[in-house]
């Protein structure tokens, strides 16, 4: 017995470089989102067994969205995206060049290794990076110009490959020409239309009356008019949803505008202080969650909670599926923490303009909250004012929180260490 | 209309059956959730944010709320039929009615609030604290702002809700509630002894849907001795004019595990 295996182990190790070696590659597929389809309730905290999609439903869906969207191979579009088709051929499919100097497969050739064929954030890559690569299959952005939870604008997810996230492992392309930034733009936009499409049609299944028989409807009216142009119109009015900025006022007195900006940061209306800490040094909340990573953490523990179902149960084969699913098409969930604002390095830009975005319409998908309404548009200059000079301000409350204790220390010398 | 004979109106032309439904003929259904079982006393929660303020409350975690006598408060019972007839004053209500959820002692006030769409939500904060309502909503553009102390904001929902939204409050991570958004104004909440009622309903075959939040779609009920099963915690009803009294509804105490 013991032979029979290492023998068939030993065919199988002289066999795999043969069968990855020879022959033409597979064509490259999209892979499903096989969390929802196990799971395809948008709250996670009441999931059951009963949920799940069929294997018949998974199958549907994958159907219909080969017909709506083609392969990474051989993209297609409707026209009711407004995705630009010829941008999507210049960034997807296998690198390869037709004419010369022109290369195509930009994807594949700078994205894929992060953010997966199927732009789950699921490459080979990473989960050893931190933060996550976005997955962009639910279609939320965090660094942009437009209200909390409106789209990127396309100049918005531009910046992002043409600047890079600092503090991120996302970097900059900027050698790339605008033509192939624009392409891979394109085809970001595509990627999570795609997802995006593929999230509603299984949460559709919640929808279908007895009558439909655990299908969906197939007709135009159904794919096109009521699952998909809604998510392309959230992409076309983008640009309307740019938020508004009132310029700062010229003849600001910068030294006052931190000093009210500092207020207003530890103030029970801005209330900054609550997550990014006295210090501002990010520790004021350490077990949140971005909305990712929650919704991974919701089903680990609601799996937890059922670990006494009986075997053999429909509710047992569901959870050793869902730890299968988990093993495989997963990242393991982290939080999340607040920005240290003492290092001046923010992840969605430097300039004042981006940290009013951020300010105004919090971070789409973390739960940094939106100031939008609440604090005056001057007051989220005076705050953006303070956050700028937190990075030069050694004194104040980094200076009073931190309580520094004079110790000697190797060779006698008095070295500072901060008391806990 | 309740003298009409039954075999006459099925003789009439449906449109006139109809407007002789939408006219006059409307039940309420009414019921008490009740647990057959023991379930677990509510752990208390960890405070560890504003504790001053928030610490004075001892909060519990209220994803599972049981009365001495087996109530089960926060079961949402609502209608599913998308064309169903709703009774002009309900309609006329709803549009002048404003729904609250409010920040109070750190936690939202009521748990599971029910908003039609179209209806403006007011969200405030009765705290001396600020807080911020994360609201997960999915067909509605999700949101979260920052409540001040004493403060409100407003949002409405143009569509309905396949699934209760859950509500957080990033500042205090226990905080957590729901907000249930139908397109109807027939939803009911059971209160705190575990019963609900839902008035107006027009008499005629209705599919229910039942949630919770810790069991989900209700898909196994006991109703006046007899054991239903909810696909998707989906039932049928056929409502009377008048009252139609369900009367115990018993769910097993494993739901709420």
């Amino acid at each position: 017995m013991i032979i029979t295996t290492r023998l068939s182990l030993l065919a199988l190790l002289v066999l795999l470089p043969l069968a990855s070696g020879c022959g033409p590659t597979p064509p490259a597929s999209f892979r499903l989102n096989m969390v929802e389809a196990i799971s395809p309730s948008a709250e996670k905290d009441s999931i059951s067994a009963e949920q799940a999609l069929t294997p018949a439903q998974e199958k549907q869906v994958a159907t219909i969205l080969a017909a709506m969207f083609g392969t990474p191979d051989t993209p297609t579009c409707l026209p009711e995206t407004g995705l630009d088709p010829a941008k999507l051929v210049l960034a997807a499919g296998p690198v390869r060049s037709d004419i010369v100097g022109r290369k195509n497969g930009l994807y594949r050739e700078h994205c894929v290794h992060c953010h997966g064929i199927t732009g789950d954030g699921m490459g080979p890559t990473a989960a050893f990076l931190n933060p996550y690569p976005r997955d962009y299959r639910p279609g939320v952005f965090k660094f942009k110009s437009t209200e909390r939870a409106s789209k990127p604008t396309h100049a918005d997810l531009y910046r992002v490959l043409h600047e890079g996230l600092a503090g991120s492992s996302m970097p900059s392309f900027a050698l790339l020409s605008p033509v192939q930034i624009d392409a891979l733009v394109e085809y970001v936009k595509y990627l999570s239309m795609r997802g995006e499409t593929e999230l509603a049609l299984m949460r559709y299944y919640f929808e279908l009356d007895e009558e439909d028989e655990g299908k969906l409807p197939e007709t135009r009216e159904f794919l096109v008019e009521e699952i998909l142009e809604p998510i392309a119109e959230k992409w076309a009015s983008a640009e309307d949803q740019e938020i508004e900025v009132p310029e700062m006022p010229e003849d600001l007195d910068l030294a006052a505008s931190i000093a009210k900006g500092r207020e207003l940061f530890h103030g029970d209306k801005a209330n900054c202080v609550k997550c990014h800490g006295v210090t501002a040094l990010g520790d004021g909340q350490a077990n949140d969650y971005d909305d990712w990573s929650k919704n991974i953490y919701k089903i680990e523990e609601k799996l937890k909670t059922l670990a006494d179902s009986e075997p053999d149960s429909e509710e047992r084969q569901w959870i050793a599926e869902f730890e299968r699913v988990l093993a495989g098409d997963a990242l393991t969930p982290r939080t999340i923490p607040p920005r240290n604002l003492r290092q001046g390095i923010y992840r969605g830009g430097r300039r004042p303009l981006d940290l009013y975005y951020r300010i105004h319409a919090g971070i789409n998908g973390a739960p940094m909250p939106a100031a939008k309404g609440t604090v005056a548009p001057e007051d989220i200059w005076h705050i953006v004012n303070y956050i700028r000079s937190l990075p030069y301000d050694f004194d104040g409350e980094l200076g009073a929180d931190r309580a520094v204790a004079a110790q000697p220390g190797p060779a006698g010398r008095l070295v500072a260490t901060q008391e806990d | 209309m309740p003298a009409f004979p039954r075999s006459l109106i099925l003789a009439l032309p449906a449109v006139m059956v109809w407007s002789a439904a939408s006219a006059a003929d409307w039940g309420t259904l009414k019921g008490r959730f009740v647990v057959n079982g023991d379930v677990s006393d509510p752990a208390a929660l960890t405070i560890d944010k504003d504790v001053e303020v928030c610490g004075k409350h001892k909060l519990v975690n209220e994803e599972v709320v049981v009365a001495e006598d087996k109530g089960v408060a926060n079961v949402v019972v609502f209608v599913r039929d998308k064309k169903v007839t709703v009774k002009p004053e309900l309609e006329a209500a709803a549009k002048e009615a404003k729904p609250v959820l409010d920040n109070l002692n750190c936690r939202f006030e009521p748990h599971v609030l029910f908003v039609q769409a179209g209806q403006e939500l007011v969200i405030k904060n009765s705290d001396p604290v600020g807080h911020n309502s994360n609201i997960a909503t999915v067909k509605n553009p999700p949101s979260n702002n920052l409540i001040p102390a004493g403060g409100e904001v407003t949002a409405t929902f143009g569509s309905d809700e396949a699934v209760p939204a859950q509500v957080t409050c990033n500042i205090h991570p226990w905080m957590k509630g729901w907000i249930v958004v139908r397109d109807n104004p027939y939803a009911a909440v059971s209160g705190p002894d575990g019963s609900f009622e839902i008035a107006d309903l027009p008499a005629e075959k209705l599919e229910l849907q039942f949630w919770h939040e810790k069991a989900g779609y209700i898909g196994e009920m006991t109703i006046d001795g007899k054991k239903e099963t909810a696909k998707r915690g989906r039932m049928k009803l056929e409502i009377e004019p008048g009252e139609n009294d369900l009367g115990e509804i018993v769910l097993d105490a494993g739901l709420f595990k």
